[in-house]
This record gives structure tokens, C-alpha cells and sequence, in this order.
């Protein structure tokens, strides 16, 4: 149990400023990366309203509001979905044998796993 | 429902009374493997001393039996097989991660079938020339974890986090965990190399700490100081991906614990819907800035943008097809068969190992915490529909999706139509980025 003893001499100041430090890192590189997510909306916004010609209809808008709700999104996306993958009026019903080619292969012939008439 | 229930916790009981029980075996080995390490180096000298003479059949059959793995088993080997064994167990039978625990467990089983060390056999993971040791270069030159990366990003989904970005300091605030363990480690009398490749298991990401590992702590690599750290790959690999592993165990009553019952019934508003140029540049930003402040982490974000780019560029399909599916899936059989092989008993049943897994659970809780309380901490700042349920800071740690899913279903239970899997997805991600910079950090100050 001796072995458990905390060694409290490692902890020195040069230590403490790399875990303080990193820890400062790790915050200023995501709140960077946050700052600029959160710029690109606003230039994208800009970049729409440039291109939309009528300028007067979207006045005040934001992209959030440019965009549909994702709810709506949602909606379309699941009514596109029901009606190109479950249309059963057009299925045809007909079920027949499907005939499977196979290689030949000594491993598998059907003739070595029957037993030969006698003679 | 409540036999279903009981059982449930009777299973989180039944592995965690395992894990301490293991742990109990390990070390009382440890306290005797110094004894066997001596009689192992003496059987080697005396065969060494006595070559095989032509002395007939006995002597051939002698001989033979002198390599057999019976010959050489230590008592060590035979527990690092039941840690094995207990790792294929948790995988098969409760499903706990089987993709990284069953590689893991076989690759344990591999490194621990006794061999006769020292005849040149290019057998064991550590003798130069074996395959296994070739395998392992990917490990210790960290090039499995970039691409398990790259594959990460190309199956990765950052929309929820580019709506709402905020979430992305929860993935800074989840990394607390590093930072404090690599303290505790140091108070441990670890080096302080070493107790940076350690602190790195609370960013609850296994090639992350596998990679700085890997450059801290291999063993091999003479630091600026000249040190030479012990090699800790293998305990550090195993106790964050068992950790991983053991997420749903760990997290809930650290979350329970943090937050009110109507700080768990917080509804968040839904996320906006992302446009394809928002996606497309956001893994060319994010690559730009997080490199250009921790370039040390290079190998790892660039991958995971590179990845997340393919995916997201629309015109690579077949190239993010391939690095989420077959390359990955690859990477982490070979990732976690060598990762397992490099437990052999003579390296992993140290006193050091013990210590890795306490200091790696104390990491894991305080990272838990850290992502809880700063959640907590930003919604005194936040008003209305923009408030953050705290359960999601628990997915800070990474752990991908594993910690999110806990945070779900945590908040399920305070509210039946909560459901907070979307946006705990952000801080996940988040916690990716966060710990990736974080190790990037650790290698530049300690290497």
C-alpha cells in the first residue's frame, strides 16, 4: 500500500500550465470553430438574397426562415418516400422459379453424392 | 417489464463485480511476478546452457515439450486468458461494443498463449520480425487510429452540430477529464509523458488515446529530456475502450447525480435544416482552424475532416462508401487483435496497469461532470427554447454513440416524449474534435 503515496513534488508549476493551458486550448480552438459556424448562416443569408431578385418580398427574412422547418422536411421527405416505395397497384403478382446457374465443381456435383447402380 | 428490469441491473451488477474481481486477481499476481520473471529468465538460461543434444527420442520429445505453451505457462498468462475470454463474453453475451471487445479479446488470447521467449522464435507481438509485431507497427506509429478516423468522418453526420453550434463547447467542457487525471498521474509518480498518454483515456475515445499513447508512451521513443517512458499502450488502449464499452454503466448515475428532475425534462428546439454548402464547408474550416492551432493533432483531424469531406463533397460516394465500411472495418480488426496481442502478461500485469484503470474511471467520471455542470453552466446564460438539457453534456466525452444514446434514454425517462438523440449527437461529435485537440496539445508540450 505504500506504493499509493501521492508524489505531490511532480506537481510543479510547469505541469499545472500544460493542463491549464490545454484546457484553454481545447476551449479557444472549438469556440473559433463555433464563432465561425455561426458566421457562415449570416453569409449564406446574404449570398441568397443577393441572388433572389425580388429583394422586397424577402426583406428582414433570415435563412431560418428562408428554409423549411425541418418538420416540413421531414414530411415531404417521408410522402416522397410512401409513394415511390409502396405502390403496390403497379406490382406484379406473378411469382415464378427463377432458375439459378451454378459453375460446375467436382466439390458440389450431385452426381458424387449419389450412389451408382450396381451392375 | 420489471423482471426485465431486475435483470438488466443484475447484468450492470454481475460486470462490475466481474471487472473488480479481475482487477483483485492482477493484482495479486503483480506482487508475485517478480518471483516468476525470475524463474522464467533462469528456465531460459539453463535451456540456453543445454542445446539440444542427439541423444534420441527422449531428448526430441524433451525438447518439444519445452516449447510447448504448457512448459512455459505462467499463472499470468493464464489470467490474461480470462480477461480474454471475459472480454469475448461481455461482447457475445450482453452485445457491449463485440465490434472493438471481440477483436480485442481474441487479440488478448493470441498475446497470451505461452511461448519459450528468448530462442528467436519471431513468435510474440514484441520480438522484431514476428507478424504480430509487423501488425503492430500500425499501432505504434499511430496509423491505425488516422484511419479509424477517416473513417469515422466519412460516416459522421455533423449537421446537428453546424444548427446548433453552440453545443460545441460542451465537447471542450467533456475534456476536463483529461486535464485533471493528467494531474492525478503525476501525483501517481507516473512521468509526466506517461500521465499525459493516461489523462487521454477521459476523452473517452480509443484511437485518440491508442495514438498519443502510441507517441508518449510506446517504450521506445527517447524524449526531449531523455527519458525513455514505459511502454502503456496496452493497458491504456484496453481500459478506454472497456470504459467505452462500459458507458451505460458509468454515465447514468453521474447524470442522475448533476441534475434535477426538471433539468432532465428540458425540451430543445428542433435543429434547422442544413444546407449542402453549410456541410460542405464546414470540414474545410474546421480542418483549417483546429490544425493551425494544434498541429500536433494533424493526423488525426485531418483524417476526420478529409473523411467527413469525402462524405459530404456529394462526388466521392464511392470513396466515403469505402472508408466507412471495408477500410474501417479492416482498421479495427487489425487495431484490435494487435491492441489485445499487446497485453502479454509479462507487460500488462504490472502494478502500473491497476493504476491506469482507476485513473482512467476517475478520468471518465470527471469528464461525465465536467460536460454535465458546463451545460448547466450555459443554460444561466440561455433563456426560453434556447435552454440545453444538461443531460446532453454527458456525450461531451465522445464515445460515439454510445454516450448520446445514454443521454436519450436517461431523458426518456423523465419524459417519455423527449427525445434528445439528435442533439445529443452534436456534443458527441463535438467531443471527437475536442479530444482530438486536446491530445494534439499533450503530444506538442510532453513529446
Amino acid at each position: 500500500m505504500s506504493k499509493l503515496l501521492l508524489n505531490i513534488s511532480d506537481l510543479n508549476i510547469e505541469n499545472a500550465t500544460i493542463a491549464f493551458v490545454g484546457m484553454a486550448i481545447v476551449f479557444v480552438a472549438l469556440i473559433v470553430l463555433y464563432l465561425f459556424l455561426k458566421a457562415i448562416p449570416k453569409i449564406i443569408e446574404w449570398q441568397i438574397k443577393a441572388r433572389v431578385e425580388d429583394k422586397e418580398m424577402l426583406k428582414g427574412q433570415t435563412v431560418e426562415e428562408l428554409q423549411l422547418p425541418s418538420g416540413v422536411d421531414a414530411a415531404i421527405s417521408a410522402a416522397l418516400y410512401l409513394y415511390f416505395n409502396e405502390i403496390h397497384d403497379e406490382e406484379n403478382a406473378i411469382m415464378t422459379i427463377k432458375k439459378v446457374s451454378k459453375t460446375y465443381s467436382p466439390w458440389s456435383s450431385k452426381i458424387y453424392s449419389m450412389r451408382k447402380p450396381l451392375r | 417489464m420489471p423482471a426485465k428490469a431486475n435483470s438488466k441491473y443484475m447484468r450492470k451488477f454481475l460486470t462490475v463485480i466481474s471487472i473488480l474481481a479481475l482487477l483483485f486477481l492482477i493484482q495479486n499476481v503483480i506482487f508475485q511476478n517478480d518471483k516468476l520473471n525470475a524463474g522464467q529468465q533462469q528456465t531460459n538460461q539453463i535451456s540456453k546452457e543445454n542445446p539440444v543434444k542427439d541423444n534420441g527420442i527422449i531428448d526430441g520429445i524433451q525438447t518439444f515439450l519445452n516449447y510447448t505453451g504448457f512448459a512455459n505457462a505462467t499463472k499470468g498468462h493464464f489470467i490474461m486468458i480470462l480477461v480474454g475470454l471475459f472480454f469475448i463474453f461481455l461482447a457475445i453475451k450482453f452485445d457491449y461494443e463485440p465490434l472493438l471487445l471481440v477483436p480485442i479479446g481474441a487479440g488478448i488470447l493470441l498475446g497470451n498463449i505461452p511461448f519459450m521467449e528468448g530462442a528467436n522464435l519471431q513468435i510474440g507481438l514484441y520480438e522484431n520480425g514476428s507478424t504480430l509485431n509487423f501488425l503492430y507497427a500500425g499501432v505504434v506509429r499511430g496509423i491505425y487510429p488516422s484511419l479509424i478516423f477517416l473513417g469515422i468522418g466519412a460516416m459522421t453526420d455533423f449537421s446537428t452540430l453546424i444548427s446548433n453550434p453552440k453545443l460545441l463547447l460542451l465537447g471542450a467542457a467533456a475534456q476536463l477529464g483529461i486535464f485533471i487525471t493528467f494531474f492525478g498521474a503525476l501525483a501517481l509518480g507516473f512521468h509526466p509523458a506517461e500521465a499525459g498518454a493516461i489523462g487521454i483515456i477521459g476523452g473517452a475515445d480509443g484511437p485518440t488515446a491508442i495514438f498519443v499513447a502510441s507517441k508518449l508512451a510506446n517504450g521506445v521513443s527517447v524524449l526531449s529530456d531523455g527519458t525513455v517512458t514505459r511502454n502503456l499502450i496496452g493497458p491504456i488502449a484496453i481500459a478506454a475502450y472497456a470504459y467505452m464499452a462500459l458507458v451505460p454503466i458509468i454515465q447514468p448515475p453521474i447524470m442522475y447525480l448533476l441534475t434535477s428532475k426538471k433539468e432532465r425534462q428540458i425540451r430543445m428546439k428542433p435543429p434547422r435544416a442544413v444546407t449542402r454548402l453549410e456541410k460542405i464547408i464546414f470540414p474545410i474550416i474546421g480542418l483549417l482552424l483546429t490544425c493551425f492551432i494544434s498541429p500536433s493533432a494533424l493526423p488525426l483531424l485531418g483524417m476526420l475532416f478529409f473523411g467527413n469531406l469525402l462524405k459530404e463533397s456529394g462526388v466521392t460516394r464511392r470513396l466515403a462508401e469505402t472508408a466507412r465500411t471495408t477500410l474501417i472495418d479492416i482498421v479495427t480488426i487489425v487495431l484490435g487483435l494487435t491492441i489485445g496481442a499487446s497485453t502479454q502478461a509479462d507487460v500488462f500485469l504490472t502494478y502500473q496497469s491497476i493504476l491506469i484503470f482507476v485513473l482512467g474511471a476517475i478520468s471518465f467520471i470527471i469528464a461525465t461532470a465536467g460536460g454535465v455542470a458546463f451545460a448547466k453552466l450555459m443554460n444561466v446564460f440561455l433563456k426560453g427554447d434556447r435552454k440545453i438539457n444538461p443531460l446532453i453534456g454527458a456525450a461531451g466525452v465522445s464515445a460515439v454513440p454510445d454516450s448520446a444514446r445514454v443521454a436519450h434514454m436517461i431523458g426518456l425517462r423523465a419524459d417519455p416524449k423527449n427525445h434528445l438523440l439528435m442533439h445529443a449527437m452534436a456534443p458527441n461529435v463535438a467531443g471527437i474534435i475536442g479530444s482530438a485537440v486536446a491530445a494534439g496539445i499533450l503530444i506538442s508540450y510532453l513529446l
